[in-house]
């Protein structure tokens, strides 16, 4: 079945991204946290079945983070981005690894990059990083350079006296 | 006791990157294994928040070494989405031949990889000594051998050098003559008959739900690929064929497709079919400008939105979602690749019940990137 159809019977409003470069549509709709499972199903069962990724983005002047779950169908030749936005303070969400099991790894990066917790994906914590003492580093307000005088002091900064290479 | 465990990586001849797994084994049957990135995070995703839409070119090829131009390539292809721009002709077919350049190379390090994990060393000093051929001409038209940083958005950077195409011609005539010798010391070869077939086997129905694709995906039966599916660049206008299990030409089908065998010839077929590309860009390469004409690298205004691009790497599905709010960097930029799915969760699971001998070479056929899964 075609996304534009689905997206009618889900009820959901969508938009075409601009695409230069590839050719095939692609579609992002917003849709209600508790929905999402429910679309997603409705998609996999109507040949969307390869999940391409899963993403975050820290919109902090909205106090928001977006889940971006991106699937593509061989059949139709479209994909889909279905997004949900979580409250920046305490983002919590269901783990949906029992769809795809790849979503499982995408989750425990976001878990440790953005901290989002996923409930029900038993296998979050520590994955890229190690001995990680701070915020999750992902998000817009982590300072890069604060985190690096704070950590490595005894290299001083160019700006602050230090040797040029 | 009668479990052990058994760290392959990060230091170990039998792995595909800087890059560990941890295993449980039962005598040398793997009973478990746990995926360990990390040892090569740089935090590109989060570099490229604080730098200019054009400073991240010359940053993003370093995530994938053996392959950089797919980065390259999805990274402007995202960029020309947001800003609306169709590049000329000449830099597609440009694009297209550099792209297919970097395939053989990245085909031939594995092939050579992959006979090293099954005891037939002699392939890979063959292929990098072959490859280095492909670098020398990457090194005349870029400037650069490994990281080319050459396709740019609105086009590619430079213009061909006098003579190019010819040179291309003489190196693609000369790694045609040496196929036959890869086919008679490791796709002839006995080792590879006995080894591959029927070992690593990814479920056929699975295979599109575990998000595996690329050669990994054709090697199951499926006849997908993104230079035909989702064309991009001068593919469109180029004839060649997908080769996926079983249509392996003149090869022999042994093992039930989706195995290390299956894996390893749709790669080994692939280079023949970027070779009749690569012939068919010469031919047709046209005449025009190579870039469009570029605004002030300082003060590019990208227009605020989601794109996404993506391209056929030779290790699968390789994309790039970019979000710009319209400013001077790029908002977010999440890197999609292959080896994501492909060295964690589907490793993980069809290593159950390998045995110890046989991980690498499954690792191997799977072209694991380890640089692509942890940026």
């Amino acid at each position: 079945m075609k996304a534009e159809q689905i997206f009618k019977e889900l009820g959901l409003e969508f938009e075409k991204l601009k695409v230069k470069g590839n050719t095939l549509p692609r579609y992002k709709a917003e849709v209600k946290p508790e929905k999402l499972e429910e679309a997603i199903i409705k998609f996999k069962s109507n040949g969307f079945n390869h999940f391409v990724a899963l993403s975050c983005i820290d919109w902090i002047k909205d106090e928001k983070f977006e889940l971006v779950y991106h699937l593509f169908s061989y059949k139709e030749k479209e994909d889909v981005f279905l997004s949900i936005f979580l409250p920046r303070k305490e983002p919590k969400y269901k783990t949906l690894r029992h769809l795809f099991p790849q979503i499982e790894t995408y989750e425990r990066e976001i878990h440790e990059m953005f901290g989002v917790e996923f409930e029900g994906n038993d296998r979050l914590g520590e994955f890229i990083l190690e001995d990680w003492d701070d915020m999750p580093p992902m998000r817009k307000d982590f300072d890069t350079v604060a985190y690096a005088k704070k950590k490595y002091e005894s290299v001083p900064l160019i700006d602050e006296g230090g040797e040029k290479e | 006791m009668k479990e052990f465990e058994l760290f392959i990586g990060p230091q170990h001849p039998g792995i595909t990157g800087n890059f560990m797994y941890h295993l449980w084994v039962d005598g040398d049957t793997i009973v478990k294994a746990e995926a360990h990135p990390g040892y090569l995070h740089r935090g590109f995703e989060k570099l490229m928040e604080r730098r200019t839409w054009q400073m991240n070119v010359a940053l993003i090829p370093r995530i994938c070494v053996p392959e950089p131009d797919v980065n390259e390539a999805v990274y402007a292809m995202a960029v020309e989405s947001l800003m609306d721009w169709d590049i000329p002709e000449r830099a597609k077919y440009i694009r297209t031949m550099v792209l297919e350049m970097a395939r053989i190379s990245s085909h031939l390090l594995t092939m050579g990889g992959y006979a090293g994990s099954i005891g037939l060393y002699t392939v890979g000093q063959w292929a990098v000594g072959d490859r280095d051929y492909l670098l020398d001409l990457f090194e005349q038209l870029t400037g650069a051998r490994v990281y080319h940083i050459f396709i740019f958005p609105g086009g590619v950077r430079w213009d061909l050098p006098d003579g190019f195409l010819r040179k291309l011609e003489k190196v693609l005539n000369y790694l045609e003559s040496r196929l036959e010798f890869y086919d008679k010391l490791l796709f002839a070869n006995e080792v590879f008959f006995r080894r591959a077939p029927d070992v690593g086997v990814i479920p056929e129905d699975k295979a599109i739900e575990w998000g595996v694709t690329g050669p990994n995906l054709r090697a199951c039966g499926y006849n997908y690929d993104i230079r035909k599916l989702d064309p991009y660049a001068a593919y469109p206008d180029l004839d060649f064929e997908i080769p996926h299990y079983p249509k392996f030409g003149d090869f022999e089908v042994l093992g039930h497709g989706c195995d290390c065998y299956s894996r390893m010839l749709v790669r080994r077929l692939e280079i023949e079919q970027s070779i009749k590309i690569l012939r068919q860009v010469i031919k047709k390469m046209p005449e025009g400008p190579h870039t469009l004409k570029l605004p002030n690298p300082l003060a590019w205004k990208v227009p605020a939105g989601y794109a996404y691009a993506r391209v056929e790497s030779s290790k699968g599905e390789y994309g790039y979602f970019v979000i710009s709010d319209g400013g001077k960097m790029p908002y977010r930029v999440h890197v999609r690749g292959p080896s994501y799915t492909h060295g964690i969760n589907v490793t993980e699971t069809i290593a159950k019940g390998l045995n110890i001998a046989d991980f690498s070479q499954t690792i191997f056929s799977l072209d694991v990137c380890a640089p692509d899964i942890e940026r």
